[in-house]
């Protein structure tokens, strides 16, 4: 029958040019039964990055840094995935697991560690509110939300719809409010930062003029989403003194250009699909009539078409944007980068894979997870930072080698807190009182979420001290830029000093405990950077520890700063 | 299209980044470096010194006098160094400075509001993600063999602004509360200072070891802050509040005095912008009282400061700025105060590139408007960085993005350039 099939094809197409869409419905047949099916639907997608990437492509491949090593790999997606660094015995055991599988293993565990849904939980804030200081909706509130929505792993798009739609009023999704209400529903910042972090598209200078130097911003683009705001307004309540969205039914966006002086006039779009034309207008416009004392909720509302419009498969921007930006939270540099300046003239580096990666988020659901879990399969991923001697670098957006990921603010504190055993310290007390307040949970699982929760609270004054020292606020810089008060900090400041003297269980406690270098080494090396040191190092710390002399507590000390402090503890590589 | 008011273009090209990140560009200059050409760009290092004086300082009883009008308020005007010019005689140290400084008399910012004078006036540009004057002087200007940090704002209060925008921490500006050394500075009290030199060089060492087959720009920046981080510490001395009872006796005890001795050292120490600001001027009631005790403070010591900079031969390559968020309402409230008023005001300006004992336009008899030469912030701002020998026109050095330097609807002051 295929034969035949074939056969008739062929013939067809060579004799006669009649009957094209027959033809080519009988290609699409042929080409479903002749090619492998692995190579079209069940190839995993970790499978599919790494050909486009460059398997197979012997030249990348001869300039591509090998394998990471298990104990690079250990550290790698701790912190990617659960954003800390491993214990010295996770690592020891991880080190010495004799299964072939046990990266996959690991990475599934890691996806379900309460410690991942925290992880998102700061990943997804900074992206949204930029470290913004709190106007409207407290970020406690705020960041619960996106903590327990991770926890339900819900789909990226019906969290973007929940963002994009909430007025505030409704006080079940009031946190969600907190994108809009804590920009003042200032209408150019909104404008601004939908376009910036949702599309991938800094339109800031389309605001005044089609843009001077990228050619596809245009001023209709930046007020097509305008217009979806520019009849909503801020209502506080005169009781509750709370702030929420109230919208008017009417009210129209025109802009002028200041070069041109050409006018112009839109509703609400996404970018260039079409408008949205409003209905026709009703004979009682408002639920609610706008008064001084009431929020006015207008019968047709121009604001809650926009959660639709962003997240509906026709927005390809959407959905690229954001396989874009959980790229570049892997492999540390986004396929379009910087990550809101996609235009033609700064197109992806790797079109294909990016259109595989935002096809792959959508099929999927907007399973964050399942992206995320994809991408640390890969051997993309899992490549060495490092590569061996004689080869050449190939640019960064080849993904040749790991990029070095300097940690952020919140895994810079953890993996500190983690390193020097102050979280080891703070753990049984914790357990303690979850047990004689009797809040352990039904099972394990349920238990191990209560105890994240308690520790994240019983640490987040030094987090939130991090944030402060080594964060900026406002739009996010892509590059690394350390500073010299960040250095004062750790060089001179009383809470890394502090963390180091020994106290019951912690790691400078562990280390005066030994006597013999090799161990004072290895133990300091797995706790520090979950690796094994070298005979070089090893012999190092022993060196250290002869030029101190009779203070072997301080010595012991400073060996651990400066690990603590080398560029190898401030990336993730 | 570049300016290049007898400086060496050397050192605004290549931004300090570049040097310190060791790129290509930056190695192959700084080899190429002369030791007598490193003396020359030290000579000849572009720097920024701003006076804020914050809350709105009244044009009316500074820069843009009215007396015996309606609203003039009851000070007098006095003759300057400068024949022709007048001001207030609320600074009379200052008037014998006038042939150093030019007056621009007819800014009109449109905006009545605290943030929005500020961000406009350092920024240039009216809202949107932009850096401040001093980061961006900081970037373009800062010497390669400097590593202080470029932009260092002396204040006794106020918020920390978000001051770099793109252009990253790096040149974001190093707040000191006054003369008080910035946090950390102080080495642990139980470590050595032979354990704290071993301990730096085991990091560095580690560090050498790391980048083996790794890119090392990124780590070779992280090593700069704490080379930056050790520059503070060895200049601890400038923040221990000593300083000499010559100096103080003629700045002032008082916190402007002690803060502008401490801007006269930061400046000649090789940072590139440095801002004061001098609080209090929101003199919604007694204003006169108000002006009367602020600018009786300012006068002095920034006239002092003013002299000081000259006398070292500094003042050729250092922009002299005394700015502010906004002006003063001409109408007198019922408090005897004085409101917002973005829309007919003055600043002060001189030094670097900046023609001297000029007065760029003029309000109305009564100061109620811009009679001639109307300019805003953007123009300002243009203006600034082209007396520094910097094109406001260009693109800013950003990866990725084209970000023209000054707003492109604005253009510098043509006639206060020298």
């Amino acid at each position: 029958m295929i034969a035949a099939l074939t056969n008739n094809s062929t013939r067809h197409q060579a004799v006669a040019f009649g009957g094209r869409s027959f033809c080519s419905l009988l290609r699409a047949v042929l080409l479903l039964l002749v090619v492998p099916q692995a190579l079209v639907a069940d190839e995993p997608l970790h499978w599919r990055i790494d050909e486009l990437i460059g398997t197979g492509n012997a030249e990348f491949l001869s300039r591509a840094a090998p394998r990471a090593g298990d104990a690079e790999f250990v550290r790698r997606i701790f912190l990617d995935l659960v954003g800390t660094i491993p214990t010295a015995d996770e690592v020891r055991k991880f080190l010495s697991d004799p299964d072939f599988d046990k990266r996959t293993r690991l990475i599934d565990r890691l996806l379900h560690d309460p410690r991942h849904v925290r992880r998102l939980q700061y990943v997804f804030d900074v992206m949204l509110m930029e470290r913004r200081p709190d106007k409207n909706i407290p970020s406690k509130e705020w960041r619960e939300y996106l903590r327990l929505s991770f926890l339900e792993n819900k789909p990226l798009d019906q969290l973007v719809r929940e963002i994009l739609s909430a007025d505030g009023a409704d006080l079940k999704l009031r946190p969600a409010a907190k994108f809009v209400l804590d920009r003042n529903l200032d209408v150019d910042l909104v404008t601004r930062d939908i376009g910036r972090i949702f599309l991938g598209r800094d339109m800031q200078c389309a605001q005044c003029h089609d843009h001077p130097s990228v050619d596809d911003y245009l001023q209709r683009h930046y007020f097509g989403i305008t217009a979806f705001f520019k009849r909503s307004y801020l209502f506080t309540d005169p009781k509750t003194k709370k702030v929420s969205i109230g919208e008017k039914a009417e009210g129209e966006v025109t802009f002028v250009s200041v070069f041109t002086d050409e006018k112009g006039e839109t509703g609400p779009r996404m970018l260039d699909l079409p408008g949205i034309a409003d209905p026709p207008k009703a004979k009682k416009p408002y639920v609610v009539k706008p008064a001084k004392k009431a929020r006015a909720v207008p019968v047709y509302s121009r604001r809650l078409k926009l959660a639709a419009a962003m997240t509906d498969p026709s927005n390809v921007a959407f959905r690229r944007n954001m396989a874009n930006r959980l790229w570049a939270l892997m492999m540390g540099r986004g396929l379009v980068e910087p990550l809101d300046m996609w235009h033609s003239e700064n197109p992806p580096s790797n079109p294909k894979l990016l259109n595989l990666l935002a096809g792959e988020l959508l099929d999927s659901g907007y399973d964050v997870r399942h992206l995320l879990r994809q991408l640390a399969l890969s051997k993309t991923y899992q490549r060495s930072s490092r590569l061996p001697d004689g080869v050449k670098l190939l640019p960064a957006d080849r993904f040749a080698a790991a990029i070095l990921k300097p940690l952020s603010p919140e895994q810079l504190a953890c993996a500190m807190m983690q390193a020097t055993g102050l979280i080891d310290r703070t753990l049984p007390g914790i357990k303690q009182k979850l047990k004689a307040g009797k809040k352990t949970g039904a099972d394990a699982s349920q238990e191990s979420l209560l105890i994240e929760q308690a520790l994240d609270g019983a640490l987040a004054d030094n987090v939130n001290l991090f944030v402060t020292t080594f964060a900026a606020a406002g739009v996010q810089s892509t590059g690394f830029d350390p500073s010299a008060d960040q250095a004062l900090f750790l060089r001179n400041g009383t809470v890394l000093q502090d963390w180091l003297k020994p106290a019951e269980g912690n790691l400078g406690d562990r280390l005066m405990r030994l006597d013999e270098s090799r161990q004072i080494a290895v133990e300091l090396y797995l706790s520090s950077l979950s690796r094994r040191p070298t005979d070089e190092e090893v012999e190092e710390v022993k060196n250290y520890l002869i030029a101190c002399g009779d203070d072997r507590a301080a010595g012991l000390r400073d060996l651990a700063w400066a690990l603590l402090t080398s560029a190898e503890f401030r990336f993730n590589h | 299209m570049r300016r290049n008011i007898g400086c060496n273009i050397v050192d605004h090209v290549i931004s300090r980044r570049d040097f310190v990140l060791g790129t290509a560009a930056g190695v192959g200059l700084t080899s190429m470096i002369h030791p007598a050409a490193a003396a020359k760009l030290k000579r000849d290092q572009k720097r920024v010194l701003q006076i804020f004086l914050q809350g709105g300082v009244s044009q009316l009883e500074s820069w843009d006098p009215k007396p015996g009008t309606e609203l003039g308020g009851p000070f007098r005007a006095i003759p300057t160094s400068v024949p022709g010019i007048h001001i207030s005689e609320l600074l009379p140290y200052t008037a014998k400075q006038m042939h150093r400084l030019s007056l621009v008399r007819s800014i009109n910012i449109k905006t009545n509001s605290h943030a929005q004078g500020h961000v406009f006036m350092e920024k240039g540009r009216r809202n949107g993600d932009f850096p401040f004057l001093g980061s961006v002087a900081s970037k373009y200007l800062s010497p390669a063999n400097s590593s202080l940090p470029g932009f260092i704002h002396i204040s006794t209060r106020g918020l920390t602004d978000n001051t770099a925008a793109f252009l990253g921490a790096k040149h974001a500006q190093l707040k000191l509360e006054g003369v008080k050394p910035p946090s950390n500075l102080g080495r642990p009290g139980d470590l050595t200072l032979a354990a704290d030199r071993r301990r730096n060089e085991l990091r560095l060492r580690l560090n050498r070891r790391f980048t083996a087959g790794r890119p090392k720009a990124q780590v070779e920046s992280y090593d700069a802050s704490y080379e930056q981080a050790a520059q503070l510490i060895a200049r601890k001395a400038l923040f221990n509040g000593e300083q000499s009872a010559k100096d103080l006796e003629r700045y002032g005890t008082h916190d402007f005095g002690r803060n502008c001795i401490l801007a006269r050292e930061l400046l000649e120490q090789g940072v590139t912008c440095v801002k004061v600001t001098h609080h209090g001027y929101d003199s919604h009631a007694e204003n006169f009282n108000f002006h009367l005790e602020q600018l009786g403070e300012f006068d002095r010591t920034f006239s002092t400061l003013l002299d000081d900079l000259a006398h070292r031969g500094m003042l050729d390559s250092t922009l002299v700025l005394i700015m502010s968020e906004f002006g003063r309402t001409p109408k007198i409230n019922i408090r005897y105060g004085r409101d917002h008023w973005g829309t007919a005001w003055s600043i002060a300006l001189g030094g670097c590139g900046i023609q001297p004992g000029a007065v760029i336009g003029k309000t109305n008899a009564k100061g109620t408007a811009v009679a001639d030469r109307e300019v805003d912030a953007r123009h300002l701002f243009h203006t600034y960085l082209q007396a520094l020998g910097l094109d406001s026109t260009a693109q800013h050095d950003v990866p990725g993005r084209t970000i023209p330097i000054g707003d492109p609807s604005g253009e510098p002051i043509k006639e206060l350039l020298a």
